[in-house]
This record gives structure tokens, sequence and C-alpha cells, in this order.
């Protein structure tokens, strides 16, 4: 297992405002997620399991409030970050498949619709950003060149050159841009004129009721549109006689429906076009077989060619086999243009890497009293927002605007400083009213209890956030930035500064051909259908155009775990997948999720209450009750040396094949969270609970470096306890069943 | 638990179709099976096998289509599709033989006197059967009605031998029999109105949806009391208190809603109304599938605990295999609508015969990660597994009280797997 984490969760709190008082779902849990690896997070419902995975994915209930704590991924805090970036992540990078596949699929879309919808709107969305973030780019690589070459007296080329340079960079681009565009057209013909023949033969071959003569025009007119040069080089003959072909066949088929419709119109029978010929369906063939053949070819590098083309503007690539034109083109790039641009470069990135890093020098220091500030806790509203506003403006003015991928940590770090202040500065004035709410009702109860009535209310306690501890969280904030800073000043000699001029070329490379690449609805299709059939749906363009109603459970289970993926997503959440199926469609379920996590090397979170399917999935396990993590640690850790209280009573309370005495019952039912228990959460329902449980919270003990579990019982005071023996006999029988495997 | 060998219910042919449009929906086909006094028998499949239809058409939810459903040796439900199939199939016949015999009569001119005699025995013969099938048919239709008289008639019958002895002993002492008629006379009202099906109890698997939310829980325990006729409401309130602290709630509960409590406790409401009503047997529907881990082994200890204390025999339909193994003594697997293996439970998961409880089983997920890595499920192709083409299979029982749905060359290759299984 690589332990490269992908997601990583730190002292997250999320509470829930209602009409009986404030709701503490989640209280400050931490995990992280390595790549490829499954975490389950078992538990109870309302031990806050699917608000974890909730507030990862951003979806929280309205009534929700993030208290603390922060969930990193890929340098950003989701918990922080606007909703316009987290509609970049949600469902792209973070995908979740939910309990109920009826209710999350839409009932009157054709399920091949919402499969393809993710995919179009993201392609979309893809070309109109990459032409802005080019010119974006290239604006700011010019601005700093001109910055750079300023203050460098050494490099004698003037401001016009520079200009010069960037318009020919702007401007070869644009001819490739061209280039690419026309090819790229006629590749996506050719896909979709394969994915028209397959539709097509698939259906004559099932008998389907189809119209011939129309979809063979529509192949006819995608095989004409064929017509890019650098495209049909070798093949241009081929596609002639090929079109030739095809128009002969339609002609025939028309022909045949003509008298089919004239016998028709005689007989008055029910003549259908459901047949082609075996002519037609040969001609078919050869046609597919040649555009496969088309779209394996070599493919032409047209960042290059397009120089060259911008430059001799008269000559003709076509006829040049694409690893020579892309050799010679490359070549020519080089010498005439890119040597002497990426010299240019290297003074501008060197240039805007010394400039931050002063500005992150003088960032630190900022930061630095700015943290003094707050401590001395001696601040008004005024004077910390003017702070936050220049300490801000300082921490913006570190981010180096040449960075491909740039600083997250301090893009998000002004609208976090001045919320947390803002909270501080909210609870601060709230606070007196809260006493007074609070005071009022406990002198209400102890009258009533005075006089000898039974109270069975309890009073909702004062809001939690105490200013200290708003401090406590502002002052974090800014030394996460500082730290950061720090790592990044000493680690300033190690940048690579060629690496960075070539970061930055292959990102408005990058950025270019996104505007050029086309998903259009048929290859949508096409692409829908290939993970149709990867999860496991047969017939799957047959299937395609039917409504959710039409599956059964495990099949509508599938179709959502397809449009899950149909992004491609880093990270997989799974809430309860396999709760409302039965046995046999669950351990499917559980095995193609299995096999697509191996095959995507996905990151999964996987939320369940069933120990047995966790057994089945997991690597590692984290045990929540009652909105923290009593335990944590890898599967065969928490299942054979479990060592928290109610890890025990989880196991014990189920039967396996070989339980034949009593269950172990958990009594009793968990905790109102409205008034969480001041010790251990489990402390009333456990019967190993000792006093201290009544009092404090335990700490996480380490029981192994993989493995921690948060009870006063492993404490090194604690007095010795058995394991139950229900849990210890079975352990004792999976050892053996395990070994018995294992040979 | 008793091992006594009293059959409690007995299932005979059941079958239970629902109308679908033109065709019929099979939903339990001819599933027959026995269940002795205080056991609990459980039964699992896949959603829509027709283990909730099995447990509805013998506590009369439905009508049954044919079949008939023995309780304590007395039939309490009867379907008559099979007998009126019976005569359909027996005048279509006479009536193509007929035909085909004019033909020939028609054509022949010497056998006349002959082929007349024939259809007239022909006819007689489906008249014959036509009757028999008949008084069948009103044979099933009466014996569903009249089984809640006979029982309320035995009864009475009972009570009246009961009391003309304590008429007898307290001759004399005017207070006390007239205290003692009242009570005879109250008890007969009750015995009037009490119905043999009352016998069988039924747990829903959703506490929610199957607790009428406009009632307390003392109106829900009572109902079926003030159904059966009782009025004492000192009596009634005693008995919702008793049965109240049975199933491990408390007296304070009775005057709250539904909603007011927690799923495994609606849960228990749910099994106190059951067990109100003095049942010999109940019909647990997924009593647990749709509750917590930890509350579900609370519900499965009440359940057990009821049956040691009660003697109930328990039938359990559920879906998670390892609690049916932990809870029964004996197992049906059904698969669409059809038993295709009935055994003891240790004998069912030691040694499995049909392809479908292999594979049933080999889907079960234990709390193992080691064994849960290596587990491989076996698949199961009904078409690929079984040719029934030429030879039809029934349920068949390959070794003493292990029952497998199979034709006879299925019959001898299971018969040779257990006989392996028992000598090795």
């Amino acid at each position: 297992m690589s332990k490269e984490i992908k997601l990583s969760v730190n002292n997250l709190k999320v509470s829930f405002r209602t009409d009986a008082g404030k709701v503490q779902a989640v209280r400050d849990i931490s995990f992280d997620l390595y790549k490829g690896e499954t975490l389950a997070i078992v538990g109870e419902s309302g031990s806050g399991k699917s608000v974890t995975s909730k507030a990862i994915m951003g979806i929280s209930a309205v009534n929700s409030i993030h208290e603390g704590g922060e969930i990193l991924y890929d340098g950003q805090d989701l918990a922080r970050i606007p909703e316009e970036e987290m509609h970049k992540l949600r469902g792209d990078k973070i995908a979740m498949i939910f309990q109920d596949p009826l209710s999350s699929l839409n009932p009157i879309m054709r399920i091949g619709k919402q499969i393809t919808e993710a995919m179009l709107l993201k392609n979309k969305a893809n070309r109109k950003e990459g032409r802005v973030a080019f010119n974006k780019m290239l604006a700011e690589l010019s601005d700093m060149i001109k910055k750079a070459l300023a203050e460098n007296k050494t490099a004698r080329v003037s401001a016009e050159e520079v200009d010069k340079y960037i318009k020919t960079f702007d401007d070869f681009n644009i001819q490739a841009i061209k280039l690419d565009n026309s090819y790229t057209d006629s590749r996506t013909a050719a896909e979709e004129m394969i994915a028209m023949i397959e539709d097509l033969l698939f259906l004559v071959e099932k008998k389907q009721k189809v119209d011939v003569v129309a979809t063979l025009s529509l192949i006819r007119r995608s095989l004409t549109s064929i017509k890019d040069k650098y495209f049909i080089s070798k093949y241009e003959d081929e596609l002639k006689a090929h079109a030739d072909a095809l128009e002969r066949v339609r002609r025939i088929e028309k022909a045949k429906v003509t008298v089919i419709d004239s016998v028709k119109k005689v007989v008055g029978a029910n003549a259908s076009k459901k047949e082609a010929s075996s002519e037609t369906v040969e001609v078919l063939e050869a046609i597919k077989k040649t555009a496969t053949e088309m779209l394996a070819q070599t493919q032409y590098d047209f960042f290059r060619i397009g120089y060259y083309v911008y430059k001799h503007p008269e000559t003709d690539l076509s006829k040049m086999p694409a690893e020579e034109a892309n050799e010679m083109t490359y070549k020519f790039l080089n010498e005439d243009f890119m040597n002497s641009f990426i010299n240019l470069e290297k003074i501008a990135v060197q240039y805007s890497i010394d400039k931050t890093l002063e500005n992150k020098k003088a960032a630190i220091t900022a930061l630095q009293e700015a943290i003094d500030f707050f401590n001395a806790n001696n601040f008004t509203a005024q004077s910390s927002m003017a702070l936050c506003k220049s300490v801000d403006k300082s921490v913006r003015s570190a981010i180096d605007p040449l960075a491909v991928i740039k600083d997250n940590v301090a893009y998000t770090f002004g609208g976090a400083l001045e919320r947390e202040v803002e909270k501080y500065f909210f609870y601060i004035k709230n606070n007196p009213k809260e006493e007074e709410r609070f005071a009022r009702q406990t002198a209400k109860r102890d009258a009533l209890i005075a006089k000898g009535k039974k109270v069975d209310w309890k009073i909702v306690p004062k809001s939690v956030i105490e200013p200290e501890e708003q401090i406590k969280t502002i002052v974090s904030v800014l030394t996460r930035v500082m730290n950061k800073f720090i790592a990044d000043v000493e680690n300033a000699d190690s940048v690579d500064v060629d690496k960075r001029c070539i970061e930055i070329i292959d990102y408005l490379k990058e950025k270019a051909s996104q505007v050029v690449y086309k998903l259009t609805k048929r290859i949508a299709k096409e692409k829908a259908i290939k993970l149709m059939e990867e999860v496991g749906i047969p017939e799957a363009r047959m299937r395609f155009r039917q409504y959710p109603f039409e599956f059964s459970g495990g099949m509508r289970q599938r179709i959502v775990i397809a449009i899950a993926l149909s992004a491609n997503p880093d990270i997989l959440i799974c809430d309860e997948p396999t709760t409302a199926l039965d046995v046999t469609i669950q351990a499917q379920i559980l095995e193609l999720i299995n096999r697509l996590k191996r095959e995507h090397n996905l990151s999964i979170i996987f939320i369940t209450h069933d120990l047995g399917v966790v057994a089945n999935m997991a690597d590692r396990i984290a045990v929540m009750y009652a909105g923290k993590i009593v335990e944590y640690g890898t599967a065969n850790e928490v299942f054979y040396n479990p060592q928290h209280p109610y890890t025990w009573a989880l196991l014990s309370s189920m039967p396996d094949l070989d339980t034949n005495e009593k269950l172990d019952a958990i009594p009793g039912t968990p905790p109102n969270m409205i008034y969480p228990p001041v010790g251990d959460a489990f402390a009333e329902r456990n019967k190993y609970a000792m006093e201290i449980d009544y009092e404090m919270q335990p700490p996480m003990f380490e029981v192994s470096p993989t493995h921690y579990a948060a009870t006063w019982l492993l404490h090194p005071n604690a007095p010795s306890v058995e394991i139950p023996k229900i849990i210890t006999e079975r352990i004792k029988r999976m050892k053996e069943r395990g070994g018995n495997h294992g040979e | 638990m008793e091992n006594n060998n009293e059959v409690l219910l007995k299932v005979e042919n059941l079958c239970q179709y629902f109308r679908l449009g033109r065709k019929d929906l099979k939903a339990v086909d001819n599933v027959s099976f026995e269940i002795k006094k205080g056991e609990a028998f459980g039964l699992v499949g896949e959603s829509g096998c027709g283990k909730t239809t099995t447990g509805r058409s013998i506590i009369k939810l439905y009508n049954i289509t044919s079949g008939n459903v023995y309780f304590k040796g007395q039939r309490i439900g009867a379907g008559t599709r099979s007998y009126k199939d019976a005569i359909k199939n027996a005048r279509d016949d006479a009536t193509k033989k007929i035909k085909a015999l004019r033909a020939e009569k028609a054509t022949d001119g010497y056998r006349k006197a002959e082929i007349r005699e024939e259809i007239k025995k022909i006819n007689e013969e489906l008249n014959a059967t036509v009757t028999q099938n008949k008084i069948l048919i009103h044979d099933a239709n009466l014996d569903s009605k009249i089984v809640d008289r006979n029982h309320s008639a035995a009864l009475l019958v009972a009570l009246e031998d009961e009391y003309n002895k304590k008429f007898k002993d307290a001759q004399g002492d005017a207070e006390k029999l007239a205290e003692l008629k009242k009570e005879y006379k109250n008890k007969c009202r009750v015995a009037k109105k009490s119905k043999l099906i009352t016998q069988i109890q039924m747990i829903f698997q959703d506490p929610i949806a199957s607790l009428d939310p406009r009632m307390t829980v003392r109106e829900i325990i009572a109902e079926g009391l003030v159904i059966n006729g009782i009025t004492d409401k000192d009596y009634i309130n005693e008995k919702v208190y008793e049965i109240l602290e049975m199933v491990g709630l408390v007296r304070e509960h009775a005057d709250r809603y539904p909603h007011e409590f927690s799923g495994g406790q609606r849960q228990r409401i749910g099994i106190a109304r059951a067990v109100v009503m003095q049942p010999e047997m109940i019909i647990a529907d997924e009593p647990i599938s749709a509750l917590d881990v930890s509350i579900q082994a609370q519900v499965i200890n009440l359940l057990n605990d009821l049956r040691d204390r009660l003697g109930l025999t328990i039938m359990f339909i559920a879906h998670d295999l390892s609690v049916v193994k932990y809870f029964s003594d004996r197992i049906g697997v059904m698969y669409f609508g059809k038993m295709v293996e009935l055994a003891d439970s240790d004998e069912l998961f030691r040694n499995p015969l049909h392809p479908y409880t292999k594979s049933l089983l080999s889907a079960i997920p234990l709390p193992d990660p080691i064994y849960e890595k290596q587990r491989t499920r076996i698949h199961y192709n009904p078409l690929a597994e079984h040719d029934y083409s030429q030879d039809q299979p029934s349920f068949r029982e390959i070794t003493p009280g292990h029952f497998v749905y199979c034709n006879d060359a299925e019959e001898e290759k299971y018969r040779q797997l257990s006989a392996n299984e028992t000598e090795g």
C-alpha cells in the first residue's frame, strides 16, 4: 500500500441547529485516507458517519454548523472553499454513492442521459475555461518578463521584442489550434461513424426496428465530413472507394424499401425495414475497419507543426509521415523560436521566484506579528479587521503568479481568517445573552427541584464556543500558513527553474488543447456504454435507453456506481451502498466496488453498520460512536485485537455461523447528542465503565503505530479487563479458519 | 427447546398466485412443510422469492389459491384452484374424446352402438370427477368457515363443564353463585368470539409502518383483546402492564404514542401486541432488518427469551443468514416461489445440497477479514445447473429430515453426496 495521503480530516466538528437545541453530530474526529485504500467507518445510526461523509462532499444540511476543523484535499480545505470551487471538485474528484439507488436517480430521465450528463457538462466547462486560462497565463508571463528585464541589465532585449515573442507564441498557438481543430473534427467524425455503425449492426442483429436507409445516409454524411488532410493522408483512396460502396448499398436498400412500400400498399401487410442485406453489412464492416485503423495511426504534434506552418504558410506537411513531421518541426521550433523564448522565460521565472521569496519572508514576519497580536488578546473589531486585510495582502503577494499549481492554502487563507475573526466577535456579542438564558433556566430548574418536584428535562448548555477557544482557532489558521511559508523558504534553493519553465509551456499547451477536445453526444454514449459494461450491466446498448424503474435494485445500484465513475474521480464515498439490497446482490456489488477500486486505483470511504461487509471491504477501519472515533486501525487489528468496549459490544452482538450462546446485546440506546455526556459517551452502556469514564473523555491511546483506541482501559493505571468470552472464542475460531485457508 | 414431534402447523402444496394482467404471478408455488411444536423454523431467500407471502398466506391475510394449511390438526385455510383446474381439465379431456368418437361415428357406421356406449361411459366418468371435486371445493370453503365455529363451540363446552362443577360446589352460597354466574357469562361471551386463527400472530418488518400513529401503546396492545370481547378495563390494563414488562418496557410507556419510541422499542411494542393474545405460534417477518446493529441483538434475545418462557413456536422469516442460523432449529430455503431445500440448520450449513443454497451460503459476509478476503462466491444460474426438460423435479427427502427440490438424476447425485458426507 502506498502511503500517499489523498484526504485528511483534522479535528472536524459539525453540529446541527434544531428546535430542541444544538445537536453535536460530529465531535472532533481526525483521519487520513491513503491512495488506493478503503477506509471503513462503522457505527450505529446517529453516530455521525453520514454527517462526516456529507461534510467531505460539501452537501451538509442547511441547519448544520461547521464548528471547526479542516478537510484537506489537494492542498485545499474543503470546509472553507467557496461553493464555486467546490463545484469543480464535487462529482469530478470526489464522488458519492448513496444508500438508496432509486432516490438518487431521476425517475423521468433515461439512464443513458443520466450517465452522460456529467461527462458532457464537464467537457463544455473545460473548453470554456481552457482559453481563459491560456490567455491569463500568457499575459502574466509577458508582464513578468518585462518586469524582470527592467531590473536585469545584462539581457539586452527591448520591450517591443518581448511583445513580438509573446505575439508569435500566441499566433502560432492559434494556428496549431486551427490545425488541431480540423484534425479533431475528422477524428470525432470517424469515432461517431464507428459508433453509428456499431449501433446499426447491433440493432440489425437483434432484429430491432431500425431505419437502415436513413442511418446509411447519416453514416455517409460522417464519412464525407472526414476530410482533414493530415488525418486522411494515407487513406484518401480507400475512403473514396468506401463512399462509393456506401452510396451503392444505400441505393439498393432504398430500392428495396420502395418495393416493400408498394407491396405494403397493395397487400396491406405489416412490412418493416428491419433487415439489412449481407452486402450492406460487409461494406459497413469494411468502413469500420478502415476508420479504426485511421484512429490508431500516430498523431501529429500540432504544437510543433503549428509553428512551422505559421512560418511557412504555403508548405504542406500532410504527405509526410507523422513521426518524421513531428521530428522535423520539433527541431525547427526549438532552433528558430523556443530556445530564445525559454531563455526569456527563465529570467522571468527566476525573478518571480526571488520576488515571492522576499514577499514570503515579509509575510512570515507579518504573520508572526498577527499571531502575537491575537495572543495578546487586546483587540477591537476594527483593528483586527484591518490587520486581517493587511496580513491577507502580504500573504497574497507571496503567491508565485507563475507557479502552475497555485498555493491553495494561501489562497483560502484570507476568507478563513476573516470568518474566524467575525465568529469571535459574534460570540463575544452574543455570549452575555447566552449567559442570561442559561442562568434563568438553571434558576427555574433549581426552584422546581427545591419544591420537591420531579424534573425530567435538562438545560441546554451554554453556547460552546469560548472566546479563548476561538482565539486558538484563529492562531492555528495563521500558524498553518506561516509554517508552510517557513518550509518553502527553507526549501527555496531546491526549486528547479528549468522544470518550472517546462511546466509553464506544458500548461499552456494543455490549456490550448483543452479547447480543441470535443465530446459529442454520440461519443459520450459509447463511453457510457463501455462504463455500463464495466460495472456489469448486460446488454448495455439496449438498456441505455431505459428508465430507472425498469431496473432491479442491484442493477440500479450499478447504474449509480457508473454515474459516480463517469467523471473518473479520485475518491469514492460509499454511504451504506448495500443496506437496501439482499445478500446475493450485496455480494455482487461489493465485488464490483472492489474490482473497480483495483482497476482505477480509487480511494474509498466506505460507510456501513454491517461488520461482515466491513471485513470484506476495508483495509482500515474507524469505529465511530456518538460523533467520535473510538477505535482506529487496520482491519486485522480491529477484528482480531479489538480494544474498545464498544467494538467488543458490536462484535459480540451479531451472531456468526458458529454462535450458539446468548448474544451480548448492548443495553440501552445511544446518548442524546443535544446533551453530550461529559465523559466517555459509551460509559452509560458499558459494563466495564470506570469512574473516570463519567468524568473525563479518554484520549486516543496507541496500541500499535497503526492502531489507536479511545478508552481509559488502556491507561497504564487501569485494571486489566478480560475481553468477553464470546469474542475471544470467535477470534480463536477465526484464526483457525484463517490458518486453514492459508494452507 | 422441547423435542416432541407434535406437528403444530402443516402446510400442504400451498400456492399463492396474484393476478398480473393476463398471466398469474406465482408468488408461492407448491410449497409444503411442517412446523413442530416449540421449534423455530427459519425461512430464507432473496427478496421477492415469496417468504413474506408464505407467512401472510398462513395467517389468512391472503385467500390462498390452492393447497391446505393445517393448524393443530384442523384445516384453517384451503384453496380451491387445484380442484377447479381438475374439473376444467376433465371437461376438456372429455369433450376432446367425445369429439373424436363422434367423428369416428360419422364415418364408421358399424360401431355406432359401441361408440355410443363409450361416450356414455366418458360422460359418467366426467360427472364422477366433477362431483367429487365439487365436494372437495365445498369442503374447503366450509372448513375455513366452520373451523372458528368449531373452535368456539369446543371452548364453550369446556367452559360449561368447568362451571357446572363450580356451580355445584358453590350451591347454597347465593352471593358466590351470582358472582360465578357473572364470570361464566363473561367467559362465554369471550369464547363465542374467539377464533382459532388468533393463536397465530405476526410481527411485521417495519415497526413504524405497522403501528397506528394515533393510538397509544395501551390501545395498540389491547386492541386484540377488545376485539375478542374482553370488556374488563382492569383486566386489560393488568394484562398490558404485564406484557410490557415482559418485553422489556415499563408501565409508564403505556400512555405514550409510537413516535416517542426508538426503533428497537417500537419493535418491542409490535412483539407485545403479538404476545398479548397468548398465541401458540408467532410468524416473525424480518423483525430485525429495519433495526440498528446494537438493537438487533436485543430483539433476538427477547424473542429467544419469550420462546423459552411461553413455549412459543416461531416461524422466522429473514434474509440475514447468520441470524437465521443462530435463531432457528430448521431452515427452509426458498427460490422464486419454490422451496428448494429444507433441513436442520446445522445440517443445512454443513451439507448444503441444492446449488442455490450453496450460492446463498457463499454470499454471507462474516466479521473476519482473512476469511473474507479469500471467500469466493458461487454463482447460481438455474438454466446451467439443472436440466428439467424431460425429468420433472419435485420436493424429495434425501436423508431423514433433509429435503431438496430435484429430479431423479439429481436425487441420485445428492444421495451419493450425503452418503460421502456422513462417511467422511
